[in-house]
């Protein structure tokens, strides 16, 4: 028996002793979801990074399967060094032991790097768990070319406006359907159409969905109603319909919606020439308090990473301004039109074009305020969307639904905290 | 003359180990591919999982949490009915009479291929296509009827017109499989059977009602209860055509418990939700099965 466990002993020391080897000779990998072209500058970096013999590689994983992938990934033990986590996965992550307590230097260069709403965006139980890179915001966006066509110089700044201006450039055709939408919402599928105008809405309504400590959801509140009211009012009143899909605005027959920064590409190839005249970002119609959404993609480590130090510096070193000029991170964001809340790449880059800047101004304003971190985001969302697409359906009024919404969401809450 | 084999003596183990070594493949790759996932999942199903951490043992609360608290999924199970009844109903009846129609069709070898061919498609290309066709503002039909001064329905947006409307995708996706299943049994039906009920004065009626349906009856259990199993486990369309919805219309089980699983990370409630869908899926083909062979008797 003895010489046996010898043997496996000394099996395992002869197979474990070049595994590890390899692991420790390994580039550090870093998952992200950008394809190789779109990140193009950050595997220029990546290709270059060589700290005393610690070298990076790149893994795309697509951003629909990235979190199937993680899982997947962690079970058989094969996860990345470095990921690119959506804020929203982030409470379960850290929650479960994913991601690895940042160091010191990395927190301190968080917050005195980014604003204070996208700091929010990263933080879990008082601990920033990454550095934050691609922001998303949500503005109004407006096509001007059927705003003046309908009479509208400028974008309304307040829900009554923006009810009139919509009004008055929807048109319908002989049998009653819309041609020309004055409003749409957007009919994504995780919901995040009707749920992030709500949210932007109810935050310049000065309410929160939760309380801080997450123990209760602030979903029946006369705040709520009122956010999920004013979108309810304009598909009830036949302002618009669930038919029109804000996706389609670059296609020109749509005259607003409240819309996050990355689509901006679409839009500009759908306007063409006229994007620039035509094409207008505004505040959120909800007055001179308005407040806007933002949700954040950050870098973490896996705590499972056997170089955890090694990978938090690649972190940094690829968040980190270089020579005055901006980060890698901050160069690739550039490049895709996307927006970072990093200070230092803001200052170092060009001014940003018209459609952008308002956006920029409401993250630097710490108008735009973080989407909550709260456990079972996606599922609560998912219920949420279900929810308001009732109410502007006209199937279940805006003040009863949302009682029944928070019963359900304070269930599960009630699980994790 | 040969001596008769001992009693007992003609099973697996008359060869020794033999039969088993070459049953073995097989039986591992069962093992392996369908006894283990299924016992993990029914395992899965007493636990709470999100699989970023560990599973702990939860007994019978997944259960009780579907079918006694969760009003959704009870609606999905509606759905479900709603679908596979509809699918069934209305596309394998729809399947026998492609079947007869191409059976003496000219070119039926041609007409087969193209009714087979939405099966060697991508579902997910089908149901792009689909949406292009059935769009409410700007597919296909509604553009069409509006050209005649014709409302169309609200296809995809009114929550009964999207559950028909994924029900006939489905059948139109279907149909040339069960449509082949019912032509090679209609091919197989000797022609003198024919004959002796022509010449016994049946007319086409009466041979089609007498002849031809009893005899084809193990392809029509066949492809009924084939058909079921499929509608009742059926999403992959479902997902790429609505969603699930408008306003969870369309979401059927299946579809509830993927994203149970992959999108809320409920590993064990969703395996709850499979199991009983598995369970309920069993008993009605068992049921149906057992109907539809009483009746040929």
């Amino acid at each position: 028996m003895l010489h046996q466990r010898t043997a496996a002993l000394a099996l395992g020391l002869a197979v474990g002793t070049p595994m590890a080897a390899i692991a420790q000779d390994a580039p550090l990998t870093v998952a992200m979801h950008y394809t190789q072209e779109q990140a193009a500058p950050l595997l220029a970096c990546l290709d270059a990074y060589d700290a005393d013999g610690v070298t990076a590689t790149y893994q795309q994983i697509s951003y629909r399967d990235y979190l199937q992938t993680v899982l997947t990934g962690r079970l058989g033990g094969q996860s990345p060094d470095i990921y690119n986590v959506y804020s929203i996965w982030a409470a379960q992550m850290v929650d479960n032991g994913v991601l690895d307590t940042p160091p010191d230097t990395v927190s301190e260069f968080v917050s005195e790097t980014y604003s204070a709403g996208t700091v929010d965006a990263v933080t879990i139980d008082g601990t920033a768990w990454g550095v934050p890179t691609e922001i998303s915001a949500y503005m109004l966006v407006s096509n001007m070319a059927l705003l003046r066509e309908a009479g509208y110089e400028s974008p309304p700044t307040t829900w009554d406006g923006l009810r009139e201006v919509a009004e008055a450039v929807t048109t319908r055709n002989d049998q009653g359907r819309i041609e020309t939408a004055g409003f749409a919402f957007a009919d994504s599928s995780s919901g995040a159409g009707f749920v992030h105008p709500f949210y932007a809405l109810l935050y310049s309504e000065g309410a929160r969905p939760y309380a801080d400590d997450f123990s209760e959801a602030n979903l029946d509140t006369p705040e709520a109603e009122t956010a999920l009211g004013q979108m309810a009012g304009l598909v009830q009143d036949g302002i618009t319909d669930l038919s029109v899909d804000a996706y389609d605005f670059p296609a020109g027959g749509i005259g607003m919606m409240i819309m996050a920064n990355w689509l901006e590409s679409e839009i500009r190839a759908g306007f063409g020439d006229s994007f620039e005249d035509d094409v207008v970002v505004s505040q959120i119609p909800a007055g001179e308090d308005w407040r806007t959404l933002q949700y954040a993609f950050f870098m973490g480590v896996d705590s499972a990473s056997d170089r955890k130090e090694e990978a938090w510096e690649l972190v940094r070193y690829l968040n980190a301004p270089r020579d005055g000029g901006p980060s890698c991170i901050g160069e690739m964001l550039a490049g895709l039109g996307a927006l970072t809340a990093n200070t230092a790449d803001n200052a170092a880059m060009d001014a940003p074009d018209a459609f952008t800047a308002p956006y920029l101004a409401a993250l630097e304003e710490d108008r735009a305020i973080s989407q909550p971190n709260v456990m079972q985001a996606a599922e609560i969302e998912g219920m949420m969307a279900q929810t308001f697409e009732r109410a502007l359906a006209g199937d279940a009024e805006p003040g009863p639904a949302l009682e029944t919404l928070d019963g359900k969401v304070e269930d599960i809450l009630f699980e994790f905290y | 003359m040969r001596p008769r084999a001992p009693v007992g003596d003609d099973g697996p183990a008359a060869g020794g180990a033999a039969p088993w070594v070459f049953l073995a493949p097989l039986l591992i790759f069962a093992f392996v591919f369908f006894v283990l996932p299924l016992g993990f999942s029914v395992w899965l199903s007493f636990t709470r999982w999100n699989p970023l951490g560990t599973p702990s043992w939860v007994g019978l609360r997944q259960f009780e949490y579907l079918l006694t608290r969760d009003d959704a999924f009870w609606r999905t199970i509606l759905n479900t009915f709603v679908f596979a009844f509809g699918f069934v109903a209305i596309g394998v009846p729809l399947a026998l009479v492609l079947a007869f129609a191409f059976s003496r069709a000219k070119g039926k070898a041609i007409w087969r291929q193209v009714y087979y061919l939405p099966q060697l498609t991508n579902i997910v290309a089908i149901a792009y296509l689909w949406q292009f066709v059935l769009d409410d503002r700007d597919g296909l039909i509604n553009r069409g009827l509006a050209a005649i001064g014709l409302r169309g329905p609200d296809w995809l947006t009114d929550p009964t017109m999207a559950m028909i409307s994924v029900v006939l995708v489905m059948i139109w996706y279907d149909a040339g499989k069960n449509m082949l299943i019912f032509s090679a049994a209609l091919e197989a039906v000797d022609q003198e059977i024919y004959d002796a009920a022509t010449l016994d004065g049946a007319g086409a009626w009466r041979t089609l009602r007498s002849v031809t349906l009893p005899i084809i009856r193990p392809a029509f259990t066949f492809a009924t209860i084939t058909s079921f199993i499929t509608g009742m486990g059926f999403f992959s369309l479902i997902l790429a055509m609505t969603g699930g919805g408008p306003r969870g219309a369309t979401e059927v089980t299946a579809l509830y418990t993927y994203r149970m699983a992959f999108e809320d990370l409920r590993m064990g409630r969703a395996s709850a939700g499979a199991l009983i869908l598995f369970v309920i899926i069993g008993l009605l083909s068992l049921l149906q099965f057992r109907a539809l062979r009483e009746r040929a008797r």
